[in-house]
């Protein structure tokens, strides 16, 4: 049995590498997207505009309460209606990366809460613009506050990345389940799967639970 | 410099100023006191816009302090502020602290911000600690280096809410001993503070606020030392009683 787990394993470990590249481009270009969209989010939240907080506020709601694969489906099924037409990779990056800003939005805004007022007010008295008081004093202290739950919202988007399959994504899982239905090998395939998901979330997990303990420490 | 007319804030149903009339000239060092929940830290904040008030008016060299208006960084930029709890940017050394204001707002040379900033910390005799951060130093040292952030503007006015409230005692006369001397070449400051002899000695004029209203002012000296007011002299006994 475990024979035959190295050898069908030596097999099939250069197809399932495919999908594992493909699997961290999505979760990459998802996270550019997660991350930027999310800090724009935040960005209007915190703005003190009531209509822009508001709209931060609800549009960030409605995407947190919709499951991920339906605004997948809309991403690949629906935007080709209203004439835009995506790959299969795009439309599974910006569905991920749009689905998973609302959950950074939340983790860059507790981190500018995080922020000290005092820090608001000093920066105010020397002159700044909201702008650069943002820039320069709020947003690098919140940064560091952010940056353990932002490694975490990494992890799950990796994880989650197996949903982009729906829209027929061939990345690591919907590799396997291919060559699975093909060669009826499911354990010696699946476990490797696995195998190799955590060999990309695990040290991403310990790289967080460092950075964790690093900014415990200087606090 | 600065005039107040008529000055009135509300929190929500609570008033916490009205009707304050007051001015502070050019070189003039005046000292808000009064008991807490008075109203003067209030106050304090309306002058650069950090609250807003309700009725009246604040001008600082002739222009509406407005704190909705873009106006509002010029004169902040004129008049610096030193706050209770320093509000230093502690992920910036003690001399990118003081460099922040003049390099980022007023758009100065890093080079000439950078040397004046030496010189500046020098002179609150922090010349050994630029490098260092904010939580490495001092209460002491922390608000030396806030009140050098103040100069490098090269502010006009200088306002001052509770600045040795936050600290140790053994740690209030360095900072006293700093504004006494920025007093002496002639900085015009405002001051909120519990530190009678520091008021009596160092400041020109002494506000006394209570339930947000004007009791009593006039020379330090005299009004400190003999105050007409009744609830002033039960006020004074109670924070020298405290000493």
């Amino acid at each position: 049995m475990f024979q035959s787990f190295f050898s069908d394993a030596q097999e099939f470990f250069p197809v399932l590498m495919q999908g594992v590249l493909i699997t961290i481009a999505i979760t990459a270009a998802a996270l550019v997207i997660a991350t930027v969209l999310g800090l724009f989010w935040a960005l209007l939240r915190v703005s003190g505009v009531a209509p822009l907080s508001h709209a931060s506020r609800i549009l960030t709601n409605v995407i947190r309460g919709v499951p991920i694969i339906v605004v997948l489906f809309y991403m690949y099924f629906v935007l080709p209606e209203a004439g835009v037409s995506l790959t299969a990779f795009q439309a599974g990056a910006l569905g991920l990366g749009v689905a998973y800003s609302s959950y950074m939005s939340e983790v860059f805004r507790s981190g500018i809460d995080a922020v000290d007022p005092g820090q608001f007010e000093a920066a105010q008295s020397l002159g700044m613009s909201r702008a650069k008081l943002m820039r320069r004093v709020v947003l690098p202290q919140a940064f560091k506050v952010a940056l353990p739950p932002y490694g975490n919202n990494v992890v799950m988007m990796l994880k989650d990345s197996s949903q982009t399959a729906v829209i027929t994504v061939v990345e690591l899982s919907m590799q396997s389940k291919l060559i699975a239905s093909a060669t009826f090998k499911s354990a010696t395939i699946f476990t490797l799967v696995a195998l190799m998901y955590l060999a990309m979330s695990l040290p991403m997990m310990y790289f967080i639970g460092r950075l964790e303990r690093r900014l415990g420490r200087r606090q | 410099m600065i005039t107040i007319e008529n000055l009135s804030k509300s929190f929500g149903a609570h008033r916490v100023l009205e009707g304050i009339d007051a001015s502070v000239s050019q070189g003039e060092v005046v000292c808000l006191i009064g008991p807490s929940g008075s109203g003067k830290s209030t106050l304090l904040r309306c002058i650069n816009g950090l609250e807003r008030y309700d009725g009246g008016r604040i001008t600082v060299d002739g222009v509406t302090v407005d704190a909705r208006k873009k106006d509002i960084q010029n004169i902040r930029q004129r008049v610096a502020m030193v706050f209770q709890r320093f509000n230093l940017f502690p992920h910036r050394t003690a001399l990118q602290n003081v460099i922040e204001g003049p390099v980022h707002v007023k758009g100065e040379s890093l080079a000439m911000a950078t040397e004046r900033g030496r010189e500046i910390l020098a002179s609150v005799g922090l010349a050994e600690k630029m490098d260092h951060y904010p939580l490495q130093l001092s209460g002491g040292q922390q608000q030396r280096v806030a009140i050098a952030r103040a100069l490098a503007m090269e502010p006009e006015a200088i306002l001052f809410d509770e600045p040795t409230s936050a600290l140790d005692p053994e740690l209030v006369g360095e900072v006293l001993a700093v504004m006494r001397t920025l007093a002496e070449k002639g900085m015009t400051m405002v001051i909120v503070t519990h530190e009678m002899d520091f008021a009596r000695n160092v400041s020109d004029r002494v506000l006394f606020l209570e339930h947000g209203r004007i009791a009593e002012q006039g020379p330090s000296r005299e009004v400190l030392t003999h105050p007409r007011n009744e609830r002033m002299r039960e006020f004074l006994k109670r924070v020298t009683h405290v000493q």
